[in-house]
């Protein structure tokens, strides 16, 4: 009839193509037993190894933690610790000695950690303007900032916030015997924050002025991009218990050896139930001490690697041939029977 | 179908003319209602007690009967729905004036709308409102909105005004685009409609108007080719006997012509010189294409107007030079535009069980936010002396003159704020991206269905058509195939088989006319004219047909012949070839089975030429006879019969008729010669044993007083205005009495190819077939050998009974028995031998909606095969409705016809054929395809695919959202539950909108678990989806729990890495944003089966995009962020804890993954591995099923 020389006028065929047919070339990975073994005995070989070079570096950073906001509290206000760091008559002076176990390297990262104190709280993380930290011209952005954005005289603080109002203010002076040694205060901070987000001509203004005092004051003669320990400590941490590069040691500590710190506790954090450490580290690529890691992976490495002699005795044991149409549910029903 | 109710012959009286009614004024009825019917094959035994039944039917369920409504062309209960409306005179304020030629009077007292027609929703002012309040809607949507509003006020402000309102936003515009995009393609569609010229009558003379200033009154003209504006009664055409060749093909799809009249008191009048003037009262405008009521005030009388005078817009004049007609319905109101409604909507079973599972995920979310506002007031409360002064919380605000509390509103608002918030934080818990993915993938889907060439029919150049975008899945967990018989596993192509003509039989040998010299033709006027198709005859027949002589079987063959050739509604048109000496006969009529007996007719030598309005000229062994066609019955299906009357030349009169054996026998005298009649019956039943349609042909000749009694009441009836058809019928009865049997006919529809393997596939594949079909039992049965669906091995259960007493009788035998021999069954281990069922629709009459339908249920539920004859359309809804309600198993619905409408409506999922009868169906079903065969490759292959693809996206979204929100509330925990996020806002937003989103659509619409090939040769694989394999409450369980599981090693690997150092917030949500988009993409990449280049691009390309949005957030010194990756990035504990992350956290799931593939692998998991190591099966092996093969 006429129907193939309609078709050939004005089919409506689709037209082919391996696009449209689905049948485009692909890669259709199944992975038999020699891939699970083999994958599971990869993970082990590259784990362990790394678990045990992961505590191997962690093993090799040194690191001195103390802490000092207890035993700084002299005894006769430990009842009442906050009338003590209030006052601003009480010897806020402290010194503590700690003993190098190992060998530290220059250089030295000084950090202080504060625990249980929220810097990721909602009320907190919000409490900033970074508009105003970066353009002396905004210095009236302050509407997140309350209630410390302006004084009672109506003037904007600068920097405002709860941020920077809270910030930290215990100083640290360290002496091999009486040698003092020198702090690196210079490129605690970020780079990239020094040079955009807070401005080289935004001064200080009406900081700490109000009724109650948060913490560190700060020089009003120098501009907030060279106010390093307020940049630091305006970063916010992602976690309650961190710490805070405070400064660096660039001459290395022997071993054994005992240094002094002498610490002026100003800094409130018996308020929250906080508490405050210093801590002295060496850094390697592994950062800080971490033996997480390398217990983590070995653990890995472990698993994978019982894992795969599982597999290995269940392939034996329990062989299946790939594909055997025999364990195809209707055949299986059909032997059942 | 209104049975003729408009043939008011009053001209048979005043007219000067021969009193000759024309046949096709009956003709386009009876040619409706027998190709609707042909599928039944007049078959339907006993229409009261079927309409009882579906009247009860549609009390239970009054969705479907609507739907009856709209597919009601020939459906036998709308036939009798039909008597009844045309019992019933319109009332007068059901009915529409139409002043003929007036369209000023005509609208002044009624507002009717115009002809300009508006498929476009929106125009430039509406659209913002109207998208935005249709988008809106959705329940997503509103989702999407409170939460954004809630984020507005400040106590609650989680998000920054952008982030917030981003994702809303940009779901709303991209559906707005999409909307709008379409509306302006109907717009411009419109335009180019509603500018198109037509020639109207304005001051009695032509001139052309766009086609949207036509008004309801006004007189158009039509040229041949031209297409139909609105709709218009037929007040003359071309034809001086007022006929006019319309094809329907917009309407419903149907290719061959239609006949349309003019009504003789007006199509002698000319429009420019005749004043017309005239009063229609019409029906209110509906969508039934099939029917009109009306009548029509003309020169001071009365006539009645029916489906036959009017010519519906979209319809294109053929064969016919011009037609006049008078504008009733305009614009919208026309009955193509009232039927431009879309596919029901229907929500996938897929779908249907998400919901409960987010259901369960918003109890998720809801604990997790009980849990955080709670441990908030704890928080609150243990520390309530220090708030105050607290660095992190400063509650008192000492910058006023007097001390008071800031941004506190006491513990019990605080824990109520903090729940709200935690709303808002967690909010992407609840997937409601997955709602707008899960379209994109249906479209995607829909995109391979239809471009797929191995569902392309080349015979009737059909592509594979997805009406329905929502249910997709659905194909891939059928358990049940309702199919009809004609036209969906048969052709509908009816070819003349064996004839017996008085008693003998003439299914000898066949000679094959393929050659161009044998068909039979004749000369006219030098040219060779042929029947378009040729027909195979029996060289015994042949013979004797050709030899006139006054032997009594001479006679017999003459009549017989004459009768198939004469008594019919075919019209023939002749057609030119491209041999200028040669032209084609075409016959052209509604019936398959009509053309089929006419095209054998012509091959015997008895060729019809010619058909006007009273006579047929008939070319008898070449010698040209012209008979009048005196009157003419149309079939209906009470009678199962038509007649036509004929005046010989000789001005003999005889009534020749033809229907269905059941009723047949019943009016043919068997005295005259019993032998005859017994011998014509035992071949009918071998006829139809073998699966051959039968019909049998009487005659009589009428005396000349019989002719005048029947005339008389004839004209009686056809102009009564009351219960014409009821007079017709009874006019029609009293003269189709004691005839004397001519033969019978046997016509073959042939199975469409491929049937028998597609059903043997669906079997194969757990899959139940039902036939439901109209024909009578034996055929139905030689029908379901030849298909394969029943096998010599099967036991055949038959319910055949006439009262509910006697029913529930044999389905209590029919289960004893199908127990019994199941038991057998699994002793002897042999599945082939099973229980067929076969019914009849008059044992269902008493079976459906009683309490004896249990007793069906589970006896069906026992059988490989049910058969179903002689049903209705709507016990067809009825028996699909039994398994539905009952079981929670998947139904597919298959069929071409409007008796199928309802089924294919009612069922989970209906598909129609386009084929021979017409769109109906097509109309009705979610989906449309050219071939019954193409089913398989529709469910097994495509079905299987969009299942398993939907199942995976849907659970994977679910494992995507939580384990975000799994990560946050984990954050939470640490920051005094107050509900900060380290992760950037910017990130929490774009993490399902950029950074995730693609790869799931990518897999959701590309990815295959099997090859064509391993699904077509083994359809036992479809059966995951019917078992629920790759969706379910314990895949959904058992992805939380690793969701947990992965969550937290995403969250504690960073906190304990980080804990104790001087990390800053930015950078570890730096951190987290990275590990968590890196494992969301390694999970999808571990369960994608065939890696493309595609699904390659669109993994790595989103983890890549994930880095670069990073980075770009990072580099904007606004943020708190600023530079964080940076840093981040140059320490190596970074990279080692992103390592860590990805292999943690993937390794129990590749464990039980693995044990699982190897202990309990799964048949797809078989089949995969076979299709790659073709060492086992032997996979080569060709699939059974007939593909077409792609052409390169």
């Amino acid at each position: 009839m006429d129907a193939s020389t309609r078709t050939r006028s004005s089919s409506k065929k689709p037209k082919y193509s391996r696009f449209t047919q689905q049948e485009l070339p692909a890669w259709k990975p199944i992975l038999t037993p020699k891939w699970v073994i083999t994958s599971f005995v990869t993970i082990a070989i590259l784990f362990t190894p790394a678990g045990l070079l992961c505590l191997w570096a962690s093993e090799h950073v040194v690191e001195i933690v103390d802490r000092y906001d207890d035993e700084c509290l002299p005894g006769t206000f430990s009842a009442n610790p906050e009338s003590y760091i209030q006052s601003k008559n009480t010897n806020k002076t402290c010194v503590r000695t700690l003993k190098v176990p190992r060998k530290m390297i220059a250089p030295i990262f000084i950090y202080y950690q504060l625990d249980n104190f929220y810097q990721n709280h909602r009320r907190y993380v919000k409490s900033r303007s970074d508009k105003q930290l970066r353009d002396p011209d905004d210095a009236d952005e302050t509407d997140d900032c309350k209630p410390i954005d302006h004084t009672i005289g109506d003037a904007p603080i600068v920097p405002c916030g709860l941020v920077a109002w809270s910030l930290f203010n215990d100083t640290y002076k360290f002496f091999k015997g009486n040698k003092v040694i020198d702090i690196d205060k210079k490129g605690i901070a970020w780079e990239s924050d020094k040079k955009y987000k807070f401005g080289s001509d935004v001064y200080p203004k009406n900081f700490q002025k109000g009724a109650l005092i948060g913490g560190g004051e700060l020089d009003e003669s120098k501009p907030l991009s060279e106010q390093e320990d307020l940049i630091v400590w305006m970063k916010n941490s992602a976690l309650p218990t961190f710490r805070k590069l405070y400064g660096k040691i660039n001459t290395d500590l022997e071993a054994n050896e005992t240094i002094t710190v002498v610490i002026q506790n100003n800094y409130n954090t018996y308020v929250f139930g906080g508490e405050k450490k210093v801590a002295l580290s060496t850094a390697n690529w592994i950062g800080g001490k971490n033996d997480f890691f390398g217990i983590t992976f070995l653990t890995v490495g472990g698993v994978c690697f019982l894992v795969a002699i599982n597999f290995i005795v269940l392939y034996v044991l329990k062989p299946r041939p790939l594909g055997d149409p025999t364990h195809l549910s209707w055949n299986r029903n059909q032997g059942a029977q | 179908m209104l049975p003729n109710s408009s043939q008011v012959r009053g001209w048979i009286m005043t007219s000067n003319r021969p009193s000759l009614p024309t046949p096709g004024s009956t003709g386009s009825d009876l040619s409706s209602s027998t190709s609707s019917n042909n599928s039944d094959n007049n078959q339907i035994p006993n229409l009261h007690s079927l309409q009882n039944s579906s009247s009860q039917l549609s009390i239970k369920s009054n969705s479907w009967r609507a739907s009856v409504n709209f597919g009601s062309k020939g459906v036998s209960v709308a036939d009798s729905e039909g008597f009844s409306i045309s019992r019933r005179e319109i009332n007068d304020d059901d009915a529409r004036l139409v002043y003929v030629n007036d369209p000023l009077k005509t609208n002044e007292t009624f507002e009717f709308c115009g002809n300009s027609i508006r498929t476009g929703k929106y125009s430039v002012f509406t659209f913002l409102p109207r998208n935005l309040f249709e988008q809106f809607h959705r329940v997503a949507y509103m989702y999407f909105l409170i939460i954004a509003i809630l984020n507005q006020l400040p106590q609650l402000a989680v998000f920054g005004r952008g982030a917030s309102i981003l994702p809303l936003a940009s779901v709303l515009f991209v559906t707005a685009v999409k909307d709008a995009y379409e509306d302006w393609r109907r717009h411009k569609a419109d335009k180019i409609e509603n500018n198109r010229l037509s020639s109207v009558l304005v001051n009695d003379r032509f001139q052309h108007k766009r086609s949207k200033d036509i008004q309801v009154g006004e007189i158009v003209k039509v040229s041949a080719d031209e297409t139909i504006p609105c709709d218009i009664v037929v007040l003359s055409t071309s034809d001086p006997t007022g006929v006019a060749y319309v094809q329907t093909i917009n309407l419903d799809g149907e290719s061959n012509l239609k006949t349309r009249y003019a009504k003789q008191e007006t199509l002698s009048k000319v429009p420019e010189k005749d004043v017309i003037s005239g009063l229609i009262k019409c029906e209110k405008p509906n969508r039934n294409i099939y029917g009109f009521q009306a009548n029509m005030e003309v020169d001071g009388k009365r006539v009645s107007l029916g489906p036959s005078n009017i010519i519906l817009r979209g319809c294109v004049i053929k064969n016919t030079d011009w037609v006049v007609g008078v504008v009733v319905y305009a614009g919208r109101e026309t009955k193509a535009m009232l039927n431009n409604s879309g596919a029901p909507s229907k929500r996938s079973r897929l779908e249907t069980h998400m919901n409960r599972e987010i259901i369960l995920l918003s109890f998720f979310l809801v604990t997790l936010c009980i849990i955080v506002s709670a441990c908030a007031g704890f928080w609150l409360k243990r520390h309530q002396d220090e708030l105050d002064i607290m660095p992190f919380y400063r509650r008192k605000d000492y910058s006023k003159e007097q001390v008071e509390n800031y941004n506190y509103y006491g513990l019990g608002m605080e824990i109520f704020f903090s729940f709200l918030m935690s709303v808002i934080v967690f909010q992407i818990m609840i997937p409601i991206s997955l709602y707008i993915s899960m379209e994109l993938v249906r479209v995607g889907q829909a995109y391979f269905m239809i471009r797929d060439d191995k569902m392309f029919d080349a015979a009737s150049n059909t592509k594979f058509q997805c009406r329905a975008l929502n249910i997709n899945e659905d194909l891939g967990q059928i358990k049940y195939v309702f199919s009809d018989k004609t036209g969906t596993l048969t052709e509908n192509k009816m070819e003349f088989q064996f004839a017996s003509i008085s008693g003998v039989d003439y299914s000898g040998e066949k000679i094959e006319f393929y050659g161009e010299q044998g068909a039979y033709n004749i000369q006219v006027d030098g040219q060779v004219w042929r029947p378009k198709m040729k027909v195979q005859v029996d060289s015994k027949l042949l013979k004797l047909s050709k030899t006139r002589n006054d032997t009594k079987s001479s006679k017999e063959i003459y009549d017989f012949f004459l009768a198939l050739a004469a008594c019919n509604t075919i019209v023939p048109i002749v057609v030119n070839t491209s041999n200028p000496n040669e032209k084609l006969i075409d016959y052209q009529g509604e019936s398959p089975d009509e053309q089929a007996l006419v095209y054998a007719a012509a091959a015997y030598g008895f060729m019809l030429i010619e058909r006007t309005s009273g006579h047929i000229v008939i070319d008898i062994q070449g010698e040209r006879q012209r008979f009048n066609v005196l009157g003419m019955h149309e079939f209906d299906s009470d009678r199962k019969r038509m007649s036509v009357i004929l005046g010989y030349p000789d001005s003999t009169v005889k009534v020749f008729v033809k229907g269905a054996d059941t009723t047949m026998f019943k009016v043919i005298d068997e005295s005259l010669n019993l032998s005859v009649v017994k011998s014509t019956e035992n071949h009918l039943h071998s006829y139809s044993s073998i699966g051959l349609r039968t019909l049998v042909v009487g005659m009589r000749a009428l005396s000349i007083a019989e002719f005048d009694t029947w005339q008389t009441s004839y004209e009686i009836a056809s102009t009564a205005l009351m219960g014409r058809a009821g007079l017709l019928r009874k006019v029609a009865i009293n003269i189709e009495n004691n005839l004397s049997l001519l033969g019978a006919s046997a016509i073959e529809d042939r199975l469409q190819k491929g049937v028998p393997e597609a059903i043997e596939s669906l079997r194969k594949a757990g899959i139940k077939v039902w036939v439901l079909t109209g024909d009578k039992q034996e055929t139905a049965i030689s029908i379901g050998y030849s298909s394969k669906l029943l096998t010599s091995k099967m036991m055949q259960i038959i319910i055949n009974n006439n009262s509910k007493m006697s029913c529930k009788k044999s389905l209590e035998d029919a289960l004893i028995t199908s127990r019994k021999l199941i038991n057998v069954t699994r002793a002897s281990e042999d599945d082939e031998s099973s229980v067929a069922l076969i019914i009849d629709g008059t044992s269902l009459v008493y079976i459906l909606d009683s309490e004896l339908e249990e007793q069906l249920f589970e006896l069906a539920s026992k059988c490989a095969v049910v058969l179903c004859c002689r049903v209705a359309p709507l016990q067809k809804a009825g028996i699909v409705a039994l398994i539905k309600n009952r079981t929670d198993d998947m139904t597919l619905a298959i069929g071409d016809g409007a008796n199928d409408v309802s089924m294919i409506q009612m069922a989970d999922v209906g598909v129609g054929i386009s084929g021979q009868e017409g769109r109906q169906a097509v109309m009705a079903s979610d989906f449309a395809m050219g071939q019954f065969r193409f089913l398989v490759p529709l469910m097994l292959v495509h079905g299987h695919w969009n299942y398993q693809r939907m199942a995976y996206m849907i659970l994977y979204n679910f494992y995507r959202n939580a384990l975000f929100v799994f990560i946050l509330f984990w954050y939470v925990l640490y920051t005094g539950f107050t509900l900060t996020t380290s992760i950037t806002e910017w990130s929490s937003v774009l993490y399902s909108v950029i950074y995730t989103a693609i790869p799931t659509i990518v897999v959701g619409i590309l990815d295959k678990d099997l090859s064509r090939k391993s699904l077509m040769t083994y359809p036992q694989l479809y059966g995951s989806g019917q078992r629920k394999e790759s969706y379910n409450a314990k895949l959904f369980w058992v992805t939380m729990v690793d969701t947990l599981w992965q969550s937290v090693v995403v969250f504690f690997i960073p906190l304990l890495a980080f804990w104790e150092s001087d990390i800053d917030s930015s950078s570890l949500g730096d951190l987290w944003t990275l590990a968590v988009v890196f494992i969301v993409n390694i999970h999808l990449a571990m369960d994608v089966i065939r890696w493309t280049w595609i699904s390659h691009a669109s993994i790595w390309g989103s983890i890549i995009a994930t880095c670069i949005c990073v980075i770009v957030i990072d580099a904007i010194p606004a943020l708190p962020g600023y530079w964080a990756i940076f840093n981040l990035a140059s320490s190596g504990l970074f990279w080692i804890c992103l390592l860590g992350i990805l292999i943690a956290s993937m390794i129990p799931r590749f464990i039980v993954k693995m044990f699982m593939q190897h202990c309990k692998p799964c048949d797809r998991q078989i089949a995969r591995e076979a299709e790659k190591f073709q060492n086992a099966m032997e996979i080569t092996r060709n699939g059974e099923i007939e593909m077409n093969l792609p052409h390169r």
